[in-house]
C-alpha cells in the first residue's frame, strides 16, 4: 500500500483475529481474572446492589486509566447525587484532584434526562464524543434511565441508537447500575453489552462476604466463579479463585526424598516422602499431628530449606515455644528460611487465606508446606465443593513446584471427616498417614500407619507412636 | 441517500465517504469536516462509484460491507478507470483485512472504530502523498 499509511492509535493489523487491547482495572487481580483488564472499546456493565462497591470498581478503572491523554467522562444520572460521590471518593487513595476537572471530568445528566427524556442520553453522548474525545465513559446509574423511560419500547430504542454510537466510537464504556439477577433475562443492555461484571454481598455467620462475579467477557476468556474482594482506602481488593496450575502434574518424581524428621517413619518410608509430593496426615485430637507437622517443618530447616508453617490455632509466640521445644532454638539462618503464616479462621474467609498461602509460594523460595488443619479452613470456608477445590488447586500448585506439603486433618470431632469429604480428601495426596490413639493391653497409645505412599513400597504395618522431648518417634515394633 | 459534495473550493480537499452505519458516517462527516475537508456520503457502492466519477474526489473512504457493490469492488473498479485511479482510497472497515484491501489496490487500511486523530492523520498523510504523485506527473510532462 502506498506509503504503508498506518493509524498511530489503531494499528492495521494483517492476522485475521487482531488482539485486543486492555485497560487496567486498577487491580492487578481483577486484571487477571479478565485476563488482561478490560477490553478497550467494550461496552461493559457493572451490576451489584446499592453499597456492593460498583461505583468504587468504577471510579479506580477511571482513575487508573487517567492520563495525559483523552479525558475521561463521568455521568451520573437519578441515583447518588454528584456531590456525594465527589465526597467519598476523596477517601481513596487512588483519587487524584490533579486529575479532576481536566483528565477526568464529573458530569450530571440527571436533570436533563428529567426534562427531555430518555433520549437526551444520546445527544448528550454524541456531543461528548465530537467535543471532547473521551477515553472512557462511565454512566452510573445506567439502570435509573429505567425509571424515565414512558416505555418499553422507549427505552430499547434509545438503548440502540446509544450502543450504536458507542460502538462506532474508539471508546471504553462501563453501565453502572443497581440490577438484579432477574433483570439480566428482562432489561434488554444485558444483550447489547460486551462484559457483564457482577459484585455481590452474602452474609455469612457474623460477617459478610463480598463476591465478584464476571458473567460475560465477549471475545476473550476469563476466571470463572466467585471471586472474593473487600474494600479498603486503597480501593478494590480481589482474591481471586485459586484454580490448578495449567502445567499438569507430573507423576514423575525428582529422584529426592523430603525425609520426615521423624524418627523411624523415614525407614517405614525406603527414606522419607518424595520430593515434591502431598501427605495428608490423619488423626484425632492430641494423637500428634501438630507435632509432628512442627517436625517436618524442622527437618526441612535443617536441611537449609525455605518453609512454610500455616496455622490457624497457635499464633507465632506460642508456635516459636512447641519448635523450641521439638528442636530447640532457631539460629538466625533457620529462622530467616522460615514463613509462619497465622489466621484465625473464624475472621477471614477461605479465599484470602488461600490467595496468601499461594502469594507465600510465590515470593519465596519454598520447599516445604505444612497446613495446620484443614478442618480450621473448612470453617472459613461456605461450602464444601469451595473447600476442596482450593486444596486441590493448592496442592497442584505445591506439586507443579516440588514443594513437598503435609496438610493435617482432624477426625475427631470429624469436621470434615464425613466419608465423602474424607475420601475426596484421600485422592488428592499422594501419601496418607493415620495417626491413632487406641488401647492396648489396658493402655492407651499412640500409633502411626501409612495407608498411601505413592511410588514407595512402604511399611503398612501400624506402629506405635511415642512422643519424647524432641518429639515424635516411630516404635520398632508392631503395635 | 447521499449527499452532495459542495462545490470544489479552491484548496480544499474532498472526501466521500461510504458507510452504511449511520453513526460512523455522522462522526466521519463531523471530524473531517472540522478538519477543513468537503465532505460528501453514500451508503451503497453502486451509487458511491457513479458519484466517484462524477465528482472525482480526492480521497474515498469506504467500509468493505456495504450494499450493492462491496467496498473492496469498489476499490477495484476505482482503480481500474483511468477517470478515478487517482483517487486515493482508504478502506475503514470492521474486518480486519489489511492484506484484502492492498490486493484491492487500496492506499490505506484503518480498523474500527472509529478514532478521530488516526483518521485525520491518515487522511492527510495520503493528501499529501496523492499532492506529490500529481506533482510529480504534471512534472514529467
Amino acid at each position: 500500500m502506498s506509503g504503508e499509511i498506518r493509524g498511530s492509535g489503531r494499528p492495521a493489523p494483517e492476522a485475521a483475529n487482531p488482539p485486543i487491547k486492555r485497560l487496567t482495572t486498577g487491580s492487578r487481580e481483577l486484571d487477571e481474572i479478565l485476563e488482561g483488564g478490560i477490553p478497550e472499546n467494550s461496552l461493559n456493565i457493572i451490576m451489584g446492589e446499592p453499597g456492593s462497591g460498583k461505583t468504587t470498581l468504577a471510579e479506580e478503572f477511571v482513575f487508573a486509566n487517567a492520563d495525559d491523554g483523552r479525558p475521561i467522562l463521568y455521568l451520573t444520572t437519578l441515583s447518588e447525587p454528584l456531590d456525594k460521590v465527589l465526597k467519598y471518593l476523596q477517601q481513596f487513595r487512588f483519587f487524584d484532584a490533579a486529575k479532576m476537572g481536566s483528565t477526568v471530568q464529573h458530569d450530571r445528566l440527571g436533570e436533563e434526562l428529567a426534562k427531555k427524556g430518555v433520549g437526551a442520553l444520546h445527544a448528550r453522548l454524541k456531543d461528548a464524543i465530537k467535543t471532547m474525545s473521551p477515553k472512557i465513559i462511565v454512566i452510573d446509574s445506567f439502570k435509573a434511565i429505567h425509571d424515565l423511560a414512558k416505555s418499553t419500547d422507549e427505552m430499547r430504542l434509545m438503548l440502540h441508537e446509544v450502543a450504536g454510537l458507542l460502538a462506532a466510537y474508539n471508546t471504553t464504556v462501563l453501565l453502572v447500575g443497581e440490577y438484579r439477577h432477574e433483570d439480566i433475562a428482562t432489561f434488554s443492555e444485558f444483550a447489547v453489552v460486551d462484559g457483564i461484571i457482577e459484585l455481590a454481598r452474602n452474609a455469612l455467620g457474623t460477617r459478610d462476604e463480598r463476591y465478584l462475579r464476571v458473567f460475560k467477557l465477549r471475545g476473550s476468556s476469563y476466571r470463572q466463579g466467585f471471586h472474593a474482594f473487600d474494600i479498603s482506602p486503597a480501593g478494590v481488593q480481589v482474591y481471586p479463585r485459586l484454580v490448578s496450575p495449567v502445567e499438569a502434574t507430573s507423576y514423575k518424581r525428582d529422584a529426592h526424598r523430603a525425609p520426615s524428621g521423624v524418627p523411624g517413619l523415614d525407614a517405614m518410608l525406603a527414606g522419607g516422602f518424595w520430593t515434591g509430593s502431598s501427605t495428608l496426615l490423619a488423626g484425632p485430637t492430641g494423637s500428634g499431628k501438630t507435632t509432628m507437622g512442627i517436625q517436618f517443618i524442622l527437618e526441612g530447616l535443617r536441611r537449609g530449606e525455605r518453609c512454610l508453617l500455616v496455622n490457624f490455632q497457635e499464633n507465632p509466640t506460642q508456635l516459636a515455644y512447641q519448635m523450641a521445644e521439638i528442636g530447640g532454638k532457631l539460629d538466625d539462618d533457620a529462622r530467616g528460611r522460615l514463613e509462619l503464616l497465622y489466621y484465625s479462621a473464624v475472621e477471614l474467609p477461605i479465599d484470602r487465606i488461600v490467595v496468601s498461602i499461594f502469594q507465600a509460594l510465590q515470593r519465596g523460595a519454598i520447599r516445604r508446606v505444612v497446613i495446620d488443619a484443614l478442618g480450621d479452613l473448612a470453617i472459613a470456608a461456605n461450602d464444601p465443593t469451595r473447600m476442596h477445590d482450593y486444596i486441590y488447586a493448592l496442592v497442584q500448585h505445591f506439586a507443579v513446584r516440588g514443594v513437598s506439603s503435609l496438610l493435617t486433618l482432624e477426625t475427631d470431632p470429624p469436621i470434615m471427616a464425613s466419608d465423602a469429604s474424607h475420601g475426596r480428601l484421600s485422592h488428592m495426596t499422594d501419601n496418607i498417614v493415620f495417626l491413632e490413639i487406641r488401647e492396648k493391653d489396658g493402655t492407651v497409645v499412640r500409633t502411626l500407619r501409612i495407608a498411601k505412599a505413592r511410588g514407595i513400597a512402604h511399611d503398612l504395618q501400624p506402629r506405635e507412636l511415642k512422643i519424647e522431648a524432641g518429639g515424635l518417634r516411630v516404635g520398632k515394633g508392631r503395635s | 441517500m447521499g449527499t452532495e459534495a459542495e462545490p470544489r473550493e479552491k484548496g480544499k480537499a474532498i472526501i466521500l465517504v461510504i458507510d452504511r452505519d449511520p453513526h460512523i458516517r455522522e462522526l466521519e462527516v463531523h471530524f473531517l469536516d472540522q478538519a477543513g475537508y468537503t465532505v460528501a456520503f453514500e451508503e451503497d457502492g453502486n451509487v458511491a462509484l457513479a458519484q466517484a466519477r462524477k465528482i472525482v474526489p480526492d480521497i474515498i473512504i469506504t467500509e468493505i460491507l456495504v450494499p450493492k457493490l462491496d467496498g473492496l469492488s469498489l476499490c477495484r473498479e476505482l482503480k481500474a478507470d483511468p477517470r478515478t485511479r487517482d483517487i486515493a482510497v482508504l478502506v475503514f472497515s470492521i474486518l480486519a483485512a489489511a492484506s484484502r484491501a492492498r490486493e484491492a489496490g487500496a492506499d490505506a487500511f484503518l480498523l474500527k472504530p472509529l478514532a478521530e486523530h488516526t483518521l485525520v492523520g491518515t487522511v492527510r498523510q495520503l493528501l499529501e502523498a496523492r499532492g506529490a504523485r500529481i506533482r510529480r506527473a504534471q512534472d514529467e510532462r
